[in-house]
């Protein structure tokens, strides 16, 4: 990477913990897809099945759940996370599909945010409750791999995973990187089994329920039950990413796991990388995360202001740009700790002119999936 | 009397001759579905012209268009010379045009004389509207206060009326009056059409067929989105056949 | 280990079960209490204070939403930005030495200002942002609106960070333009008010006095009340319903602004950028309960709201330990409203013409 452009590689590209939380907040994102983008129906209030995932690992691990401790491994726990999430997507999705439109995002926007003051408040979760719940009572990572053969488990966190080194001789990995592909083996578990879940007959169903409705109704389709079971299973990959979040990071707090606008932000990456498509909110929240971590105020890493400090002169930096303002000062001002608006511009413009978002558009300028479309483009141009 | 209602109507337009609504070849597409391939129609000063045709034909989209509530996609449509296509709806109605639309589209909220006072073009003229609306239909005035839901169909159909009367317009799109409505109703109806005629150019929907007859000087008959058929009404009434086949399913 | 956690465990369980008993006959003293005159009252006066601001915050979006079947996700960060611009006049124009009239004064100004900016404001970001996609479907006007509360929310956070101030606090200069008297107790018939709720309950009976008046008293109030059932009828009879959508979404935002304003004096809530969010929900639960887009229903779901809320404030206060109790009551008020009657409480089924 010593190249001449190394320096702006490193300004641009996100680092490796950026691109861990990019991998399970993206499989939340897609779980948000599956059912608002495929359904129609905006679910607003899709924080409470993240947050729940999370909770439920956070509170195990803390040995605050019965039957549950923190020996009980992971892959057990990101199942019954799932499980949880996925019950309570039933009990909310029962009552909250009896509504349409603007009243099915408010009410469960209601449910969640109902969660979110109970937990925010609830001291049985911890000492403290408004900061959340860090994992104290179990010292090591969490472990992904297969269940009961230790040789086929990583732990994963920044400081509590394993590392690699020498593996077939040459792959050595940090903590993080490990941390990276273990997660992301789950995420493309969780997406290719979404992905045949959308296209199959029952996934077929849920895209008639966008397009009409009332016509998929008059078919003879149960649209309710139809749409309470895409909910379920939404929640139920809402509530693994949840697990995935805390297994790495080790702690959670209302604000980043029940909050409305943990769903607001599933919402964001969503229309960006394209609603509908359920691989888009993973290139939109890349997009997201890296943007804001581009960025971002402190800089570290990578980022645009220590590209600046390396790499402009301080006389630049500190020209008079208007009234006293310094090329620096307007950097920190407008641009350093600020992605949210330049990602919210961005958002409204999509919303505006690129209403298929990343995906949706370059498949359709292609004509079909990616997978598809580029081979087929690729031998057109090699034949012709 | 048509010759001389003809000078006039080339006097206040300015151009010799021209209808008061010339309709030429207009496209009008819902989303995919394409509804009128090429209508032409006219409407002279002063004239009752019935638009005919089975469901789902086009006549309702035909009004609709001239009203640019679903612009055509091709053709053009004057109004006293001056094209209406690419105008705002408001503009249309500003201009004169009037429209009395199917379901008569009360708003049902707002009580009798409301729904009378947003018809009026200017506020000051107000009290004389609401005065010629409810000597023109003494049963509203009694429910004046009533909620425009809350009435009768027929007493929603004379409200419909109504509003066309007060909006000082030169032409009425006239949508199926009569439909949904007792017999009784419905002559009461064509009475209060008829009278609206005499101050005003008519364009009329309408599937009841002596009434149509009755009331119009002229008719069309559309059919898969163009017009079929056309002529004086007068020909036709003694030769009912001529329009059957066009209008019986 | 295992003995550690299974007293764990027990803790809670433990000092529930030794709480049940005492538990009826507590409830019962609490109930007593509550049901004091003085105490009812109190929670009566400040049930309506509460209900005037919900009015405040809620009204332009039911007007919006009424008209135009937007929900406008951005109406809190509005009256975000109405809270900094009147702080902004009230910090400017009261000195030390002002007297409780003049700053009685420099608010109504406050007031005329943030209505003033936040209704032009209102009025370009339709023109601008929502008019075009009024005929696309509704979520993507809940995601337009969403997007520009990022944005707005963001500008705050830069501009009020370049002036040296801290985004997520409460802005207490503001606080401290308040004459004294708002902050007197003012005792009448032995229930004793702040002069601050007072204040609050006059300014919403006025806002809502003054609705009232522009939809039944003038002619564009006529043309607001007729589009929001049919807006296609009412521009066929002549009247340019985009500019009527226009002025409505300016009106709205206007309130929205004043409302802010209100706000920025009440210590219980403040000048700050999370205000946005903050006031939005609170804003949602009165305009969903009370039927979206009906103004009657608004007010009276404001009524009820503020009430729930003070008297679960209460509550807690005195008998429930449990800190989220008012606002997790609010929430509930709103999912039970849609579960018993989807349509809120004076809500018709199919709202604005979109």
């Amino acid at each position: 990477m010593n190249s001449g452009l190394s320096a702006e590689f490193t300004a641009l590209l996100p680092r490796i913990e950026t691109l861990v939380v990019v991998l399970f907040f993206a499989l939340f994102a897609m779980s948000f897809d599956f059912i608002s983008g495929y359904t129609g129906y905006l679910s607003f209030g899709h924080a409470a099945f993240y947050g729940t995932g999370a909770y439920l690992v956070a509170l195990a691990a803390n040995d605050k759940l019965p039957l549950l401790g923190p020996e009980t491994p992971f892959m057990l726990l990101l199942v019954l996370a799932g499980v949880a999430a996925a019950a309570l997507a039933l009990a909310i999705g029962s009552v909250s599909f009896r509504l349409s439109g603007v009243y099915f995002a408010m009410i469960t926007l209601g449910f969640s945010q109902v969660l979110y003051v109970f937990v925010r408040d609830w001291d049985f979760v911890s000492t403290a409750p408004r900061d959340g719940v860090a994992v104290t009572e179990k010292l090591e990572g969490f472990q992904i791999g297969v269940p009961g053969v230790d040789a086929l488990n990583v732990a994963i966190g920044q400081l509590t995973g394993d590392s690699v080194e020498g593996l077939l001789g040459f792959i050595t990995l940090s903590p993080t990187e490990v941390s990276f592909y273990a997660i992301g083996a789950v995420v493309l578990v969780c997406y290719l089994a979404m992905q045949r879940l959308v296209h199959s007959p029952f996934g077929r169903t849920l895209i008639a329920i966008r397009e009409n409705e009332e016509r998929a109704r008059a078919i003879g389709y149960n649209t309710y039950a139809y749409k309470l079971r895409a909910f379920v299973a939404s929640g139920f990959f809402a509530g693994v990413a949840g697990a995935l979040f805390v297994g790495f990071r080790r702690s959670v707090t209302p604000e980043n796991g029940f909050y409305f606008l943990v769903a607001g932000d599933a919402l964001l990456v969503s229309i960006i990388g394209g609603f509908g498509t359920l691989a888009g909110p993973l290139y939109g929240e890349l997009f997201d995360a890296g943007v804001r971590e581009f960025l971002s105020k402190e800089g570290g890493g990578g980022g645009l202001l220590p590209y600046l400090r390396a790499n402009v002169g301080d006389a630049t930096l500190a020209t008079d740009i208007y009234n006293g303002l310094t090329v620096a000062e307007a950097t920190d001002t407008f641009l350093n700790g600020h992605a949210a608006l330049y990602v919210g511009l961005l958002f409204v413009l999509f919303v505006l002119y690129v209403p298929n978002g990343l995906l949706g558009t370059a498949r359709d300028r292609m004509g079909g999936t990616l997978s598809k479309a580029v081979p087929r483009r690729l031998r057109r141009w090699f034949d012709g | 009397m048509s010759a001389d209602a003809d000078a006039d109507a080339g006097a206040d337009a300015g151009a010799d001759g021209a209808p008061l609504l010339a309709v030429d070849g207009i496209q009008t597409y819902y989303g995919d579905s394409h509804v009128l391939e090429g209508v032409d129609l006219e409407v002279r000063e002063g004239e009752v012209v019935a638009l005919m045709g089975r469901n789902g034909v086009g006549k309702t989209t035909t009004l609709r268009s001239v009203l640019q509530l679903t612009p055509p996609r091709e053709g053009s449509i004057r109004y006293r010379g001056e094209e209406l296509v690419g105008r705002e709806t408001h503009e249309v109605a500003d201009r004169g045009v009037g429209w009395i639309p199917e379901d008569r589209r009360m708003f049902a909220q707002l009580t009798v004389e409301e729904n009378v006072r947003v018809a009026v073009p200017n506020a000051d003229d107000t009290a004389a509207a609401l005065e010629l609306a409810f000597e023109t239909f003494p049963d509203l005035e009694e429910r004046r206060e009533a909620n425009a839901g809350d009435l009768s169909g027929g007493q929603q159909q004379m409200l419909a009326i109504a509003r066309g009367l007060v909006g000082d317009n030169d032409l009425l799109l006239v949508d199926e009056p009569s439909e949904g409505l007792a017999p009784l109703v419905v002559e009461a109806v064509a009475e209060a059409l008829t009278a609206a005629a005499a101050d005003t150019s008519m364009l009329l929907v309408e599937q009841n067929l002596p009434l149509a007859l009755d009331v119009a000087d002229r008719f069309y008959v559309l059919d898969h989105g163009t017009v079929v058929d056309e002529g004086d009404t007068d020909d036709v009434s003694a030769d009912a056949e001529r329009l059957r086949r066009y209008l019986s399913a | 280990m295992s003995a550690a956690v299974s007293a764990l465990s027990a803790v809670p369980v433990l000092s529930v079960l030794s709480a049940l008993p005492a538990l009826p006959l507590q409830f019962a003293d609490a109930l007593f209490e509550f049901l004091a005159p003085s105490t009812l009252g109190e929670v009566i006066v400040r049930g309506l204070a509460e209900a005037s601001l919900y009015v405040m915050i809620a009204a332009g979006l039911t007007l919006v939403f009424g008209l135009m079947g937007v929900l406008n996700f951005a109406h809190g960060s509005l009256t975000m930005l109405g809270a900094y611009l009147g702080g902004l006049v009230l910090v400017i124009t009261v000195a030390q030495s002002t007297g409780g009239v003049g700053r009685l004064l420099a608010f109504g100004a406050a007031v005329v200002v943030a209505f003033g900016g936040l209704a032009a404001l209102g009025g370009a970001l339709e023109v601008g942002l929502v008019r075009p996609i009024y005929d696309r479907p509704p979520l993507y006007q809940i995601l337009l609106t969403f997007g520009v509360t990022l944005v707005l929310d963001e500008l705050a956070r830069i501009v009020v960070l370049f002036y040296g101030l801290q985004p997520t606090t409460v802005w207490q200069d503001v606080l401290g333009t308040k004459p004294a008297f708002l902050a007197d107790s003012i005792g009448v018939a032995g229930v004793s008010a702040s002069g601050l709720e007072l204040f609050h309950v006059l300014f919403g009976v006025a806002t809502v006095v003054g609705v009232h008046l522009f939809l039944t008293r003038t002619r564009y109030g006529l043309f607001v009340r007729a589009g929001s059932e049919d807006s296609e009828m009412l521009s066929a009879l002549g009247v340019d319903v985009n500019r009527v959508f226009t002025v409505v979404f300016a009106l709205g935002t206007g309130i929205a602004g004043a409302a802010g304003v209100l706000l920025a004096w009440d210590p219980a809530w403040g000048a700050s950028v999370p205000l946005g969010a903050e006031t939005l929900l609170p804003a949602f639960v009165v305009v969903i309960v009370g039927g979206l887009g009906t103004f009657r229903g608004t007010v009276v779901a404001a009524l009820i709201v503020g009430l729930v809320d003070s008297t679960m404030t209460w509550w807690f206060q005195n008998v429930v330990s449990f800190t989220g109790l008012p606002e997790m009551v609010v929430f509930l008020v709103l999912v039970i409203t849609l579960i018993v009657k989807p349509q809120g409480l004076y809500g018709v089924s199919e709202v604005g013409g979109h």
